[in-house]
């Protein structure tokens, strides 16, 4: 006889983190196109513009660096689940073999439930990460050359502003954030048609559990 | 209000105790200087220059320096001092476009005298001596002088073949022999315009001579005078800090004098309003043209670019590129040439080596192979999957 668990999967730290995240990273994609393509968009008198939705674009920006300080800050030292561990979970060759396989419909034998996150999702998740510090680290720079450097985004940029010359000047650390953008826009299609594939195959509630926390887990009695 | 007049007072002793120590500094360049070869004073006279042209002119290089007035007299003193600095000027690889610039202007002012008398003990473009005459000015020069001359140079240098793209001088020497033999006995190497600051050009893609910039060829700490070419003021406004501190002045991560290259052009940008607005000129001649909009959809470079050309401009002020209509071309920047091609179009225009239009089409291709994939996968997954649901039961 087999019924249905309900398990803890997402504290709630981590729920508020992934869907500020997510809010902040499409507020940036969508005010970044605009000032990498501008276009007159005075409807009325009030010209709106270039400047403001400069502000807005630093102003989600900020939060984001926050954001990504809090996870980093989660994963060492969260009460409930620190994850860092579970980062490394593609070191498992075996298991990630037996996730490619099953990925790709060969076999329909799922990867063990050794980590928190499944090989791919570690790299994925990870290299998530990375491309959040290299988008943040290009962007304060791009914020205190704009002249945003009085006060907090002052001493972030002092701090940033070396990386600056590796890039080739302000023209490079541009083309890099550009670059970032489109490595976040296949994360989030992947991502999301991937949540939506766990759901459908696992029934496991996959797409809730960022929102309720809980995975509802097959047992047997 | 207490602290505001505190704050007042300590930075008013603290400019004090600066212009005190400039002072020092000026007095000892008077002994250690040659003496000049014509009085300035009477140098500025013949050239018609007024004493309220010369103060006028103090106040605009003091203010360039970001000094407050106080420092008037000691900058009009280094002025004067100028032309007694022993300077060596070598050409390599470049089209002496710099040289012309600092020399050539219709209405000769304050700096362009200072640029005519300084003392060239040797500058291969515009010396009378010659061949092996030529070259004995410049042993004379680093026997007489050896740690006080300034080393200016114009133009990168080419390691490809061991140097043998470029000699020159009777005796034939590599581009790289003389800049290592000259900078060695220099108390300081000034980089005058882009190719000598970072290349630039002439080691622009592909680069058949493997130009670098002169920093990178001999490893030696260069004053970088960025600029394509770079503005006289930024030149002169160097030499007259290296007099009144006896130092360089306070340089950015690419060696280039915080007080000239500190902010964008963008920032100081009188079209700027026009950018914040979402005005943009859209062709050229075009009604946003007509009205002074800006420039940046005409491949202005101006928020990538350090410099203060808005500031000083060009040709005695009267204007600069983005005040004639122009964009930035982003010439103070290093390999400009190949970074900030096309000139006349955004960086994301960019026709070749992948700029932002390149990485737009490669993001949305990559978009639609991903949403094809997806919904092979879709499918393919119902159809591998169909039975699950009657195992699960």
């Amino acid at each position: 006889m087999e019924h249905i668990v309900p398990k803890k999967e997402w504290t709630v730290a981590i729920r508020y983190n992934h869907w500020l995240m997510a809010a902040a990273i499409f507020i940036l994609i969508a005010s970044g196109f605009y000032i990498a393509y501008p276009v007159s968009l005075s409807f009325s008198d009030k010209v709106t513009e270039m400047n403001d939705i400069i502000f807005w674009h630093i102003l989600a920006g900020i939060c984001l660096v926050f954001l990504f300080i809090w996870r980093i800050y989660l994963m060492f030292f969260s009460r409930f689940h620190a994850d860092w561990k579970d980062f490394f979970a593609w070191m498992n060759v075996k298991n990630s073999l037996k996730q490619v396989k099953f990925y790709l419909l060969i076999s329909k034998e799922p990867p063990d439930h050794t980590h928190l996150y499944g090989p791919l999702q570690s790299v994925a998740y990870g290299g998530l990460l990375v491309m959040v510090a290299l988008i943040v680290l290009t962007g304060l720079i791009l914020t205190g050359a704009a002249g945003y450097k009085s006060g907090l985004t002052g001493i972030m940029y002092t701090m940033v502003r070396p990386a600056e010359r590796l890039m080739g000047g302000l023209a490079g650390v541009r083309l890099i954030h550009h670059f970032l953008t489109w490595g976040f826009i296949l994360f989030i299609v992947v991502h999301t048609y991937m949540a939506f594939w766990y759901d459908v195959i696992f029934k496991e509630g996959t797409v809730s559990s960022m929102i309720s926390g809980v995975v509802f887990r097959k047992a047997h009695k | 209000m207490g602290r505001n007049a505190d704050y007042h007072r300590t930075v008013s002793k603290q400019y004090r105790q600066l212009l005190k120590q400039c002072q020092v500094n000026l007095d000892h360049m008077d002994r250690e200087l040659p003496p000049s070869v014509e009085d300035f004073g009477e140098l500025l006279k013949e050239r018609g220059v007024s004493r309220r042209e010369f103060i006028k002119w103090t106040s605009l290089m003091t203010g360039a320096l970001m000094l407050p007035p106080i420092f008037n007299p000691a900058v009009a003193r280094a002025a004067e001092q100028f032309s007694r600095v022993p300077v060596v000027w070598l050409h390599f690889a470049e089209c002496t476009g710099c040289s012309e610039a600092f020399l050539r202007t219709s209405y000769p002012g304050v700096a362009d005298i200072l640029l005519e008398t300084i003392s060239l003990e040797y500058h291969e473009t515009i010396m009378a001596a010659a061949g092996d005459q030529a070259e004995k000015c410049l042993e004379q020069c680093l026997h007489d002088f050896p740690g006080k001359f300034l080393c200016v140079i114009e133009g990168a240098i080419p390691l490809g073949n061991n140097g043998k793209y470029m000699r020159l001088g009777p005796k034939g020497k590599t581009g790289v022999e003389i800049a290592k033999e000259v900078t060695a006995k220099a108390a300081a190497t000034i980089c005058i315009g882009g190719c000598s600051a970072f290349g630039n050009i002439p080691a622009a893609k592909p680069n058949p001579t493997d130009c670098v910039s002169v920093s990178k060829a001999i490893g030696v700490h260069t004053i970088n005078i960025a600029g394509c070419p770079p503005n006289p003021v930024n030149f002169i406004g160097t030499i007259l800090h290296y007099l009144m501190f006896r130092d360089v002045p306070p340089l950015d991560g690419l060696g280039r004098p915080v007080w000239a290259y500190g902010k964008r052009i963008h920032d100081y940008c009188e079209r700027r309003a026009h950018y914040d607005g979402a005005e943009f000129v859209q062709q050229w001649g075009d009604e946003g043209a007509k009205h002074g909009w800006c420039l940046y959809k005409m491949g202005c470079k101006g928020p990538y670019t350090y410099a203060n050309c808005g500031q000083v401009r060009f040709n005695d002020g009267v204007s600069w590129p983005i005040m004639a209509g122009h964009g930035c071309i982003g010439c103070t920047e290093p390999g400009f040439w190949d970074t900030m091609a096309p000139l006349e179009k955004p960086i994301h225009e960019d026709t070749f080596g992948g700029g932002q239009g390149t990485i737009d089409t490669i993001g949305t291709a990559l978009l639609g192979v991903t949403a094809v994939g997806i919904a092979a996968h879709a499918a393919a997954t119902a159809i591998r999957h169909r039975d699950d649901k009657s195992e699960t039961k």
